[in-house]
């Protein structure tokens, strides 16, 4: 009954909220800058999703104890004033002094042994392990001072503490607890969330406490409302109409068209995202079985004409890609590695070859850019295969994809914005839960390639194992994506090609 | 009256039963829940607990009871997506849907029955022709068409009125009149039949022998007895405007009870499209009930029929 | 007269009424009637043609409707400034003939309205018969199933549905036709009543014909008439539905080329090439709107006096 009465109170509210007027407009006049995306993280806490919704949001109300620059790709201190290797396996870190959460606690040692430890724990159910399984544990030494100890040699371990690794208040997370956290997240970055709506979005105000010398920089624009809106058309209405001041995965169709509105910007820029197929080689589903056989992956290889597509389709700075990574991640390289030019004969006799002479039917799931999910199907049915699109919720498809029901899988995946090629191949080859050709032989490679201190040797076997995944054609990789940006006029924005909106560094013009 | 009453009741609460009977089998069709909720990292034996913490490894029908009661209680248990019970997340959206469905509801009725009793009054002229077509023409556009045409139009081109999402008031007007604009056809041919019905009767001739005004007659006498049917096909449509603004909710992305249902489904999130299923339902068993008894109440022949 | 029963009820007990007439005379003035009536000439002739080009889509369609041509993509109709007669309607976002995906596309609207009907007008026919000519105890349980049935909202239980079965053209179709059967029900339960009543299926029960029998043989015939009323409009709900559906992701599948998919894949150009949305939703009104005067139609002619 309490439960009734408090939810009768909550609809009460709500409905009152429903009939008020005048909600907040978006930008420059109130000093509110509206942006709007397609998709939801499941969860704010940044280790409890892997959307890059979820990723812009935790780089604005956290900090990383390290800071890389865009620009220079050099690291420089954020939260760490200063880190040392003790040896392979150890790191120590010294934490600065005076800055404070949200809530006004003081950030501590405590706080950064705390979020280590509990992101390793498997009772936390981090969705983002490939970013923090390197780490074992860590412990507070002497006042200031933070020791890592790593799983292993972990040459990117920086990168990874410059990126996808944020801070969380200890005192505020074990009173309230993860679902609390969900709701109301602190931390102690440069925004605020001021609320979270489940399917509307999240608001934000500028931490006008945020630590000075930050190398981030200080907010300017007051507030900041994510907007959550699926369609593409909606959020292209509401850009030229005003309702929102920022938008981003617009199609090259649409970027072309908008140039000409007036009142508004269109900017385009390559990103760390990179497309690609992705296919069930463990048979695991009646429907995947056929990609069982090494020729049936490279018919589908040889089948996508990439270049049209990206000529055609995607636009932009995209480039073709040819190994299971992005061209400029550390460790990253196409030297050597096979290519899959465009060959729908080569491919209809691969297929002759594995036993389908006829093709055969099968399932393409898909989460985003639609368009490119079906030109793909339209390639497929030009040799014979017959695939029909599952296009589903990024979450839908991630669970149907890790239970194995997914014969080909069309990805993207930016990485979290971590310039190593370990960001990319331990998601998909490691073993873990994304990973679907389970090819020990890969995973070993691998795994020798992300614990190397030997840089040579590093690079040496990350060429080794991506050439291995080419050959087997385990992972198809189509291009990078370009990020369309558009947005008003009275915004000054630029944006970096690790996909990553700085709106603490935005300002109105 | 009373018996009417109570005969009525017990329909409406056996229907609802069957609906939850209904839905209750939409979750259990929608995968292993132990799985679903263990999350795809679980290992067997995690789910395996999970199965008999949940009491999923029971018999169906005990499970059924357990989440009837459970259901009474207002506990749907929680989302698997969001980290939230589904209760608040169905009553934070409610608002939206009842606000749409309920100025849908009265835009309908405030075109479609005055062009009923227009329709009846001059029956067979061109006004009745052109309301006749203009309401065959309305069932043979989807409402989603429509809804992106009123973009287009009011949105986008003129900038009268927002795009999307339920800020304001404001936000509600485009939505309204394309999800209103499915009831339009029902209501007004329902009037205008009811209105010929009227019109023809023994007490209006009278009324117009007596030499009244026509329009004191048709407003005054003949609209009162028209209205009858309407109001109870009224609940019904508000009943079906309810399901039926998920297309709406689409287009106009409003986070209203479709949205979430919409969403849900997309998301695998089950217990959340169950609950949506049932509310629906029920709202729509209560409305038919309540509109049932308003008519027998208002027509005595109804309850001894 | 009672509010809730669906339209069409009067229209059926009054074909009942001219069933019993003279059969001879009454097909002439049925056609004399028909032919007389504007909004139905004008949705046959609609129809017939939507029908003939769906059925001969392979001989008429000038290309492949799933052969894609990057380099050749949104092509603007004939009537616009870059149209060429290659592609008459154009093509769309990649670069499918729009004229030959829109043909085969009324395939898949007719194939789903027809088909939705075939099941849902056999559930629904079958339970009205059984609950008009048992009546009592039969006729309250089906009373009850028709309102239960009612208590859902279609689009919703639909759209699960879709998604439990895994969207496809058959799940939509099984689906449409388990959910849409309500009206039939209704409409065939009050004309059996009508029916059973009278002289002639008293006749036929007492010279001993078994029950099936007078069902299939004696009431069938004389409600297809009613029948075939509700099958059209329940065809166009079918039909409106799947593109909703579709639209809202669940329905068809691509590449399969429904006319509501294509509006759907359309709207992402619906603000600078409003055509690539307009043709395909004007092809989906017009099928709408022929079917929904044929019905209306076929219930005036049969029923004159109970237009509206």
């Amino acid at each position: 009954m309490k439960r009734f009465r408090s939810g009768l109170a909550g609809f009460l509210a709500a409905i009152a909220v429903a009939g008020t007027s005048g909600a907040a407009v978006a930008g420059k006049s109130n000093d509110t800058l509206v942006y709007a995306s397609d998709s939801e993280p499941e969860n704010v806490s940044p280790y409890h999703n892997n959307l890059r919704e979820g990723v812009i949001i935790a780089r604005h109300v956290f900090d990383n104890l390290i800071y890389r620059d865009p620009k220079t790709g050099k690291y420089a201190p954020q939260l760490a004033t200063n880190w040392k290797w003790v040896d392979t396996t150890t790191l120590d870190l010294t934490i600065r002094s005076g800055v404070t959460f949200h809530n006004g606690d003081p950030l501590t040692a405590d706080d950064v042994v705390f979020t280590l430890n509990y992101v390793v724990n498997p009772d936390s159910k981090v969705i983002t392990k490939q970013n923090v399984n390197w780490i074992k544990s860590a412990e507070k030494i002497g006042n200031d001072g933070v020791r890592i100890h790593l799983a292993g040699p972990f040459p990117a371990a920086i990168e990874y503490l410059a990126g996808p690794i944020p801070i969380y208040p200890e005192k505020y997370f074990k009173k309230v607890g993860l679902d609390g956290f969900a709701k109301a997240p602190i931390g102690s970055g440069p925004y605020k969330v001021t609320a979270v709506t489940p399917g509307k979005g999240v608001t934000m105000e500028k931490n006008t406490n945020y630590w000075k010398g930050s190398p981030l920089g200080q907010p300017s624009i007051g507030k900041l409302v994510f907007r959550v809106i699926p369609d593409a058309e909606t959020r292209l209405a509401e850009l030229m109409t005003g309702g929102v001041d920022w938008i981003w995965r617009v199609s090259k169709d649409q970027a072309t068209q908008l140039k000409s509105a007036p009142n508004i910007t269109v900017l385009s820029a390559e990103t760390m995202r990179v497309g690609f197929l992705q296919f069930n080689a463990v048979g695991s589903s009646p429907a995947a079985v056929p990609f069982k056989d090494v020729r049936v992956r490279q018919a589908v290889a040889y089948a996508i004409d990439r270049k049209s597509m990206r000529d055609n389709l995607v636009g932009g700075g995209a480039r073709i890609m040819n190994s299971a990574c992005f061209i400029d991640q550390f460790g990253c390289t196409d030297d050597g590695v096979p290519r899959y030019d465009y060959n729908p004969a080569k491919a209809k006799e691969l297929l002759k070859e594995a036993g389908y002479p006829n093709g055969f039917k099968t399932e393409l799931y898909a989460y985003r850019e639609r368009e490119y999910a079906e030109a793909v199907i339209g390639y497929l049915r030009a040799v014979g295969i017959d695939a029909h699109l599952n296009y589903l919720k990024y979450a839908a498809m991630r669970d149907a994809h890790r239970a194995g029901k997914t014969p080909i899988t069309f990805q993207t995946w930016g990485s979290f914005s971590v310039a190593d090629a370990s960001a990319f191949t331990g998601v998909w080859f490691k073993g873990d839960a994304d990973d679907s050709s389970h090819d020990a032989e890969v995973q070993k490679l691998l795994k020798n390639a992300d614990t190397s201190v030997d840089t040579e040797e590093r690079l040496k076997t990350y060429q080794q194992a991506l050439k291995m995944i080419a050959e087997k054609a385990y992972l198809f990789p189509l291009f990078s994506y370009p990020a369309n940006y558009a947005f008003t006029n009275d915004l000054a924005f630029t944006g970096e090609s690790d996909e990553l909106p700085r709106f603490y560094a935005a300002h109105w013009k | 009256m009373l018996s009417f009453t109570s005969q009525r009741l017990l329909v409406a609460f056996s229907v609802a039963l069957t609906v939850s009977i209904v839905a209750f089998v939409l979750l259990h069709l929608s995968g292993d829940l132990a799985t679903a909720i263990a999350g795809p990292e679980a290992t067997v034996a995690q789910v395996a607990e999970i199965r008999h913490q949940f009491g999923l490894d029971r018999p169906i029908t005990a499970q059924y009871f357990d989440w009837l009661w459970h259901a009474l209680h207002f506990d749907f248990g929680n989302s698997f997506y969001y980290r939230d019970t589904v209760v608040s997340l169905v009553v934070s959206r409610l608002p939206v849907t009842l606000t749409l469905g309920a100025i849908s509801l009265a835009l309908s009725l405030v075109v479609a029955v005055p062009l009923g009793v227009l329709a009846a009054v001059y029956s067979d002229t061109i006004i009745d022709r052109l309301a006749l077509g203009f309401c065959v023409l309305g069932q043979a556009v989807p409402t989603f068409c429509l809804g992106l045409v009123l973009i287009i139009v009011f949105a986008v081109q003129l900038r009268w009125l927002p795009v999307s999402g339920t800020a304001s008031w404001k936000n509600y007007i485009l939505p309204s009149i394309a999800l209103g604009w499915y009831a339009v056809p029902a209501v007004m041919r329902l009037s205008r039949n009811g209105m010929l019905e009227v019109l023809s009767s023994d007490y209006i001739r009278t009324a117009r022998a007596k030499g009244l005004q026509p329009s004191v007659v048709i407003l005054k006498h003949a609209l009162r007895n028209a209205i009858i049917p309407v109001v109870a096909l009224a609940a019904v449509q508000f009943g079906f405007m309810l399901g039926g603004s998920i297309v709406i909710e689409a287009v106009f992305n409003m986070q209203g009870l479709g949205y979430l249902a919409w969403e849900a489904i997309a998301r695998n999130d089950f217990p959340v499209v169950q609950a949506v299923v049932l509310i629906l339902a029920v709202i729509y068993v209560a409305l038919t009930f309540l509109a049932d008894v308003a008519n027998a109440f208002l027509d005595p022949r109804i309850r001894l029929a | 007269m009672n509010v809730t029963a669906p339209a069409g009820t009067d229209a059926a007990t009054d074909a009942l009424r001219e069933a019993a007439a003279a059969r001879p005379t009454l097909r002439t003035a049925f056609l004399r009637r028909s032919l007389r009536h504007s909004g139905l000439v004008i949705g046959s002739v609609t129809l017939l043609v939507i029908v003939a080009v769906a059925l001969a889509a392979p001989l008429l369609a000038p290309h492949d409707p799933y052969a894609q041509d990057l380099a050749h993509r949104l092509i603007p109709p004939i009537w616009q400034a870059n149209g060429t007669w290659d592609h008459v309607l154009g093509t769309d976002k990649l670069g499918r003939d729009y004229l030959t995906r829109l043909m085969y596309g009324a395939r898949i609207s007719l194939l789903i309205g027809a088909l939705t009907v075939l099941i849902s007008g056999t559930i629904g026919t079958s339970l009205g018969i059984c609950a008009g000519y048992f009546g009592g105890r039969v006729d309250s349980v089906l009373s009850y199933i028709v309102t239960t049935r009612l208590a859902l909202p279609v689009v919703l239980v639909a759209l699960a549905s879709a998604a439990l079965v895994g969207s496809s053209l058959e799940g939509v179709i099984v689906v449409l036709g388990l959910l849409l059967w309500d009206r039939f029900a209704v409409v065939t339960r009050s004309s059996t009543q009508q029916i059973a009543r009278t002289d002639y299926v008293a006749a036929a029960r007492a010279i001993g014909c078994s029950t099936p029998r007078i069902l299939v043989s004696e009431i069938l015939p004389n409600i297809l008439s009613a029948l075939i009323v509700v099958a059209t409009l329940e065809m166009a709900h079918a039909i409106l539905l799947e593109a909703a559906l579709s639209f809202l992701g669940l329905g068809v599948q691509p590449p399969l080329p429904s006319w509501g998919l294509m509006i759907s894949e359309g709207k992402q150009y619906m603000f600078f090439s409003p055509w690539v949305i307009g043709v395909p939703a004007a092809a989906l009104v017009c099928l709408v709107l022929a079917i929904n005067l044929v019905g209306d139609g076929l219930r005036d002619v049969t029923a004159p006096e109970n237009r509206g």
